[in-house]
């Protein structure tokens, strides 16, 4: 899902497109998105470091589920 | 140009809708198509959707799309998160729908299909979609603050604190009766018990590889976590016919709960990204993807509903339930007409997603039309059945006995004719030995979906394998909530026991771990447990007690909704709660009384705890007692359940007071007296 854009070609928009829509599903499903991570972090806090991958993902599950989450019936 | 569209649309939606009522309502006699009932249902729903809840939104509540939300302005990408009104949309909705409107439906489905869609219908447009659209809105105010902190905020500590008690009281009986709902289906199931045996390795697999081999590959492992269940169904098979394999996985009901229990215990111990994440994820996949398989199966196959519009059991004399239509249909379906745990969820982590104050309309009652849109599609899934099938899966084997010659002699008498050959036949067709009493909702619908996905793929041949994958697909997420339930429970009461004795509060602290947990599966697993043991069945007892907690909540909520529009000198508007206050109160506590006091042993807890207790000492057994202890303990559990439903019942009137009596102060008041955060409380972008 991280694809290097490929530069001048005609895919990059629809590349673009396919990236929106897992970032989506991912949402929907409730899944840690780390390239929405990345995004907010460039955005919000510019040169500040940010966490790799795997410790991203760690800390999100534990976020979500270490309290149990309430379910519904 | 928008105009024109809504001039044209709104109407015919209105005449398609009237149209399928019409079928619907005229087709007495000869067996109606369920897609007239889906599509009544739809034109419902697009219909409230664009009147009432925008009615509600520019209204009634005011929303100010200039606003600034808690996620706006506490945006810090891990709780607060703007999120796209969409995405949010499915967000929501997958977290708000689970087992209930699956299973409520198919029971009240003894009584005929046209009860149960009625109250759906009605149900969800006055009182579920108005309670989710609401509490998320006071919640969004408030900067996403959870249903007991808001019950704090605005009627006082001693309510806020009653609620947590009360929440927590139905949790444990939701999660009492969900795990019986998959003890039920899977007894004596080889196939079906591997199935969601296989789930536990995978579930395991996929947690080491997120976690050691590609760290944060979520897509990848979800890719090859559905594969892998897939391939455990069709392994499924196979097992249920090795000789050396089937005996290993086919449990007794009692084996079954203890092993639910053991699971429970170390589930909630695990880590959270060893078992509980990828689950989760494979359960939300199963459940979007077979709604809408459900949905597009229904339109395809057109199938025609078997199930009268009523039958003889409105008079409360049914086997699946015992009661009358007043007031026991209104607790029977909860979810999917109006669910309080939805409070819960539209109090949790979707009001600190939300981009936008518009975007509530379309999230919170929007989003519970979805979930209704389910709980009708699991009726018709059931009506769809041939009725003598329904009621030999669904009434207990204290009436029908446990031969299909039995069966078919008593559900032919009366009056749905059905062979002992019928019966076998639907077994051999689902790839299991017996279908006999599996009452819960899920192997009924199982069937019905079966039926129905079978015809559009795969026709007889793939029934087996449609009806394992929608008892597992069931099972699944019922599993996930035990897992991730128990853990709330464990927190909450961990939280109760810390002003007992500090240390036991301290989440981090092993012991005072281990005991909460203990605690929370030892409550859930004994009303589990006596479920299971219960010859009337379990799921007469315990889904009843769950409809009464479950719709008091939603009392609850909507008092709460009632109070805060009063305060907000909204008192115009205020019928648009009270109207579905006050029929949630009236029929919920006529269910609750009735419940502990009827004189009928079939309904009422003390009188069928006595009719043991005295026979008890009188020395004589009653079948389908087998001991005096047995008989001692059926008094008991049924002196237990009379004190849980008191509970609730005592619970929701004191709400009720407090309620009152914070409403008549703030009539007196001439400003308002709520606690929203000010709009200008923090400027979008401002740090966190």
């Amino acid at each position: 899902m991280s694809a290097a854009p490929a530069e001048g070609d005609t895919s990059v928009g629809l590349r673009e497109r396919a990236r929106h829509l897992c970032s989506a599903c991912r949402q929907v499903f409730g899944m840690p998105d780390y390239e929405r991570y990345l995004a907010h972090a460039a955005q919000r806090h510019p040169g500040a470091p940010v966490l790799a991958r795997g410790d991203y993902f760690a800390q999100a599950i534990e976020r979500k589920y270490g309290k149990g989450g309430m379910r519904c019936c | 140009m928008n105009k024109l569209v809504s001039v044209l649309v709104w109407p015919a939606i209105a005449v398609i809708g009237a149209f399928s009522f019409a079928a619907l309502a005229l087709g007495r006699g000869e067996s109606v198509n369920a897609v007239w009932l889906v599509t009544a249902a739809l034109s419902v729903y697009l219909i409230a959707y664009r009147f009432y809840s925008k009615f509600i939104a520019e209204k009634v509540l005011q929303v100010d799309p200039s606003r600034p939300t808690p996620a706006v302005r506490h945006n810090d990408g891990l709780d607060y998160v703007p999120t796209n009104k969409w995405v949010l949309y499915g967000h929501h909705f997958a977290a708000i729908a689970g087992a209930g409107p699956l299973v409520g439906p198919v029971l009240a489905a003894q009584m005929g299909f046209l009860p149960g869609t009625l109250w759906i219908l009605a149900g969800v447009v006055t009182a579920g979609a108005v309670q989710d659209f609401i509490v998320l809105f006071v919640s969004v105010r408030r900067d996403g603050k959870s249903l007991g902190e808001m019950i704090k905020m605005e009627l006082g500590p001693i309510p806020g604190s009653l609620a947590l008690v009360g929440v927590l009281a139905i949790m444990i009986i939701i999660l009492a009766v969900l795990a019986l709902v998959v003890v039920k289906a899977l007894t004596a199931s080889p196939w079906g018990l591997f199935t969601i045996f296989a789930t536990i390795p995978i579930a395991l697999l996929m947690g080491c590889y997120m976690r050691f081999m590609r760290p944060g590959r979520v897509g990848e492992a979800s890719a090859f976590g559905v594969v892998l269940l897939l391939l455990s169904i069709m392994m499924g098979r196979a097992v249920a016919e090795s000789p050396t394999w089937a005996p290993l996985f086919t449990l007794t009901g009692e084996q079954l709960a203890w092993a639910l229990i053991i699971y429970g215990a170390i589930a909630a111990s695990l880590p959270v990204w060893l078992m509980l994440a990828p689950r989760d994820y494979l359960s939300t996949f199963l459940k979007i993807g077979t709604i809408v398989a459900l949905a597009i199966g229904i339109y395809y196959v057109a199938p025609k509903l078997a199930m009268p519009a009523t039958t003889r059991f409105l008079d409360g004399t049914g086997p699946v339930f015992s009661g009358k239509l007043f007031p026991f249909l209104f607790i029977t379906i909860a979810c999917g007409a109006v669910s309080g745990f939805h409070a819960l969820i539209s109090s949790g982590t979707t009001p600190k997603m939300i981009e936008n104050e518009s975007h509530m309309r379309l999230i919170g009652f929007g989003g519970m039309l979805a979930e209704s849109f389910v709980a009708v599609m699991a009726l018709t899934a059931a009506c769809v059945l041939d009725p003598g099938i329904y009621f030999a899966m669904n009434a207990p084997a204290a009436v029908i006995g446990s031969t299909a010659a039995n069966a078919a002699q008593v559900i032919s008498s009366w009056g749905f004719t059905i062979t002992p050959d019928m019966i076998t036949q639907t077994a051999k067709d689902i790839g299991e030995t017996s279908i006999l009493s599996r009452a819960g909702g899920a192997p009924t619908l199982a069937v019905g979906m079966a039926q129905i996905l079978g015809q559009a793929l795969g026709g007889k041949s793939m029934e087996a394998f449609w009806y394992h994958f929608a008892i597992l697909f069931e099972a699944l997420f019922i599993l996930t909530a035990v897992d991730a339930g128990t853990r709330v429970g464990r927190f909450m009461i961990q939280d109760m026991l810390g002003h007992v004795y500090k240390p036991l509060g301290n989440t981090e602290y092993l012991p005072a771990n281990i005991l909460a947990t203990g605690l929370c599966v030892g409550l859930w697993g004994y009303f589990l447990y006596q479920g299971v043991v219960d010859p009337l069945g379990g799921i007469n007892t315990l889904w009843q007690l769950f409809g009464v907690g479950n719709q008091m909540l939603a009392g609850i909520a909507l008092l709460l909704c009632t109070s805060v529009l009063v305060k907000m000198k909204r008192e115009r508007y205020v019928w648009v709660t009270l109207v579905p206050t006050a029929w949630l109160l009236i029929t919920t506590l006529t269910a609750g009384v009735q419940k502990i006091f009827d004189p009928d042993p079939k309904i009422g807890f003390l009188s069928l705890a006595r009719k043991f207790s005295d026979a008890a000492a009188q020395g004589t057994v009653l079948a389908p007692a087998k001991s005096i202890a047995e008989m001692q303990r059926v008094a008991f559990n049924n002196y237990l359940d009379a004190v849980v439903c008191a509970f609730f019942v005592v619970l929701v009137v004191a709400m009720c007071i407090f309620a009152v009596k914070i409403c008549l102060k703030a009539l007196k008041q001439a400003y308002p007296t709520a606690h929203e955060i000010p709009p200008l409380a923090g400027a979008p972008g401002a740090p966190a």
